[in-house]
């Protein structure tokens, strides 16, 4: 259902529910033949829910409002937003990033946002941000991106430029009180044009590969690997309640998370918005069990960062 | 809230007995073992960034994890619960008290919350006006600008995850604001105190009352 554009405004992306559904179980095999440790089996079960309805638009304003449109209408309609809906848009009018940043998306670029209803309990939830970071890592390397690496909290850089940011916002429904976490994504694929106040700071997959990429299918391989990481919490918190352990030391996505970042052992500058208001200076040392920023200062103190964002000096 | 205030009575209270007897409860389940006895000194978290954490309180032990809790407010240990040590606590058990000497701002700041409507954090992370507002309180500033039921007034931030927050409450001007953009706050620590703007008045006269009674800082 589409509050305000007709289903049938098709974009040039080609992607279906049964698509991510076969990148799916691409997956689960690839993991399986190279040994995981891993439940994958189950972890793709519990993702499932991802891609389970795929809207795709040639252009709209911001998707994250759309989505909260689409909540708003379909309860009103006296039903219910499938989790794992996933909104694509060829272009967005009015995107934005965190605080009031402008952010650039033309056509060739992956643009939309994933509705999740929220079943999971704070202490996972915290980790969806990661998530999602780790998908899009795991995708770009997938293709070819040998290179891309994550900067805490999910921000997937190449050589030190941007090529994906994400945005997830708590959204709670207006009839029915039902929690959502809306991910929105922005990942620069074949665009390669950049306003002048990002030149230098952002990169596209197309650039960092040389040639142009097939947008369908980074879409499915993302989204598989979103079917993945969101799995993963899922599984992790049901091993932890049903073996009544709250310890989450050894999580399986902060180990993932490590080996794809490159912010640990860093001297970086940290701010809620860094951007504009830069607060100190520390050397980035590890992630706390709950996915915060371990920081330490020149005279040997600590501090744990569980929001904000840093930049490496 | 009351227009009627007896300002006497709640300054003589402030004046025999200038402190705030702050209580300190078991973040979680587990053994304690306590660091302080009743009588010591307790520093709250300092350093530019907060980065040197308080004198440490007590240590709380669940399935082989320990956890140090340190004071996050300055004073004297006034009660420590001895019978608890070494025993196992439940959550949000009362374990210690410091007895906190109060400044003349957290005394006007006491009092207000008394009489102003508190907005308070849903749960422990960072806030940041929302872009409206925010935008509105740097035309206007803060005192100038009202707050309604229903409006989206905060953003809560954790791990990257933004969420609104929508005002509930009554109709009033933002008064006092008591978080700091970047500075995490508790859940159940008030966020904004808010009042109508016909009481605004009342307000300035006990910061004014209190600022002329309270001799020392």
């Amino acid at each position: 259902m589409s509050p305000t554009l007709d289903a049938t405004d098709m974009s040039s992306l080609s992607l279906t529910t049964d698509d991510i559904r076969c990148q799916c179980q691409q997956d689960l095999e690839r993991r399986q033949q190279a040994g995981s440790k891993l439940d994958v089996e189950k972890i793709h079960r519990y993702g499932a829910f991802v891609g389970s309805v795929v809207e795709r638009h040639r252009s709209l304003a911001r998707a994250m409002d759309y989505c909260r449109e689409l909540i708003a209408a379909t309860e009103g309609a006296g039903r219910s937003v499938r989790s794992g809906t996933v909104v694509f848009a060829d272009s967005l009018n009015r995107p934005r990033g965190r605080f009031d940043r402008v952010w650039h998306a033309p056509v060739g670029g992956l643009w939309g946002c994933l509705i999740h209803a929220n079943t999971l309990l704070e202490s996972s939830r915290r980790f969806v941000p990661l998530a999602v970071g780790v998908a899009c890592c795991e995708a770009v390397r997938e293709l070819g991106g040998t290179q891309a690496v994550l900067r805490w909290v999910n921000d997937v850089l190449v050589d030190g430029r941007k090529l994906a940011g994400f945005l997830v916002e708590g959204h709670t429904g207006p009839c029915y009180g039902e929690e959502y976490n809306l991910i929105g994504f922005g990942i620069n694929i074949n665009n390669s044009c950049f306003p002048a106040e990002l030149a230098g700071a952002a990169i596209s997959l197309a650039e960092v590969l040389g040639h142009q990429v097939d947008l369908s299918l980074f879409s499915r391989i993302f989204l598989a690997h979103l079917s993945f990481t969101l799995g993963l919490l899922s599984l992790v918190e049901d091993e932890q309640l049903r073996e009544e352990s709250l310890n989450q030391e050894g999580h399986p996505l902060l180990s993932r998370w490590r080996e794809l970042s490159d912010s640990l052992g860093r001297q970086v500058v940290y701010g809620l918005d860094v951007m504009m208001k830069p607060q100190y200076q520390a050397f980035a040392a590890d992630l706390s069990v709950d996915g915060g920023l371990i920081l330490k200062f020149a005279d040997g103190y600590e501090k744990i960062e569980h929001c904000g964002e840093i930049r490496y000096l | 809230m009351s227009n009627e205030i007896d300002f006497d009575e709640i300054l003589s209270k402030y004046r025999s007995d200038p402190f705030d007897y702050v209580d300190v409860c078991a973040t979680h389940t587990g053994t304690v073992t306590f660091k302080v006895v009743e009588g010591d000194d307790v520093q709250a978290p300092s350093g530019e960034w907060l980065q040197i954490p308080g004198t440490a309180l007590y240590e709380i032990n669940r399935e082989r994890n320990p956890k140090l809790i340190a004071a996050q407010t300055n004073g004297v240990v006034s009660t420590v619960r001895t019978e608890l040590e070494g025993k196992f606590v439940e959550a949000g058990e009362r374990l210690i008290t410091i007895k906190h000497p109060l400044k003349k701002k957290e005394i006007i700041e006491n009092i207000l919350k008394e009489v102003l409507y508190l907005f308070r954090a849903p749960e422990r992370a960072k806030y940041f006006f929302a872009l409206d507002v925010q935008s509105r309180i740097e035309k206007k500033g803060a005192r100038a600008v009202t707050v309604d039921q229903g409006e989206e007034v905060l953003t809560m931030s954790l791990m990257k995850r933004d969420t609104p927050i929508y005002y509930s409450g009554e109709r009033g001007v933002i008064h006092s604001v008591y978080f700091k953009p970047g500075v995490s706050v508790s859940q159940g620590e008030p966020l904004l105190g808010v009042c109508a703007p016909e009481k605004l008045p009342l307000i300035q006269k006990i910061i004014t009352r209190v600022k002329a009674d309270w001799d020392s800082e």
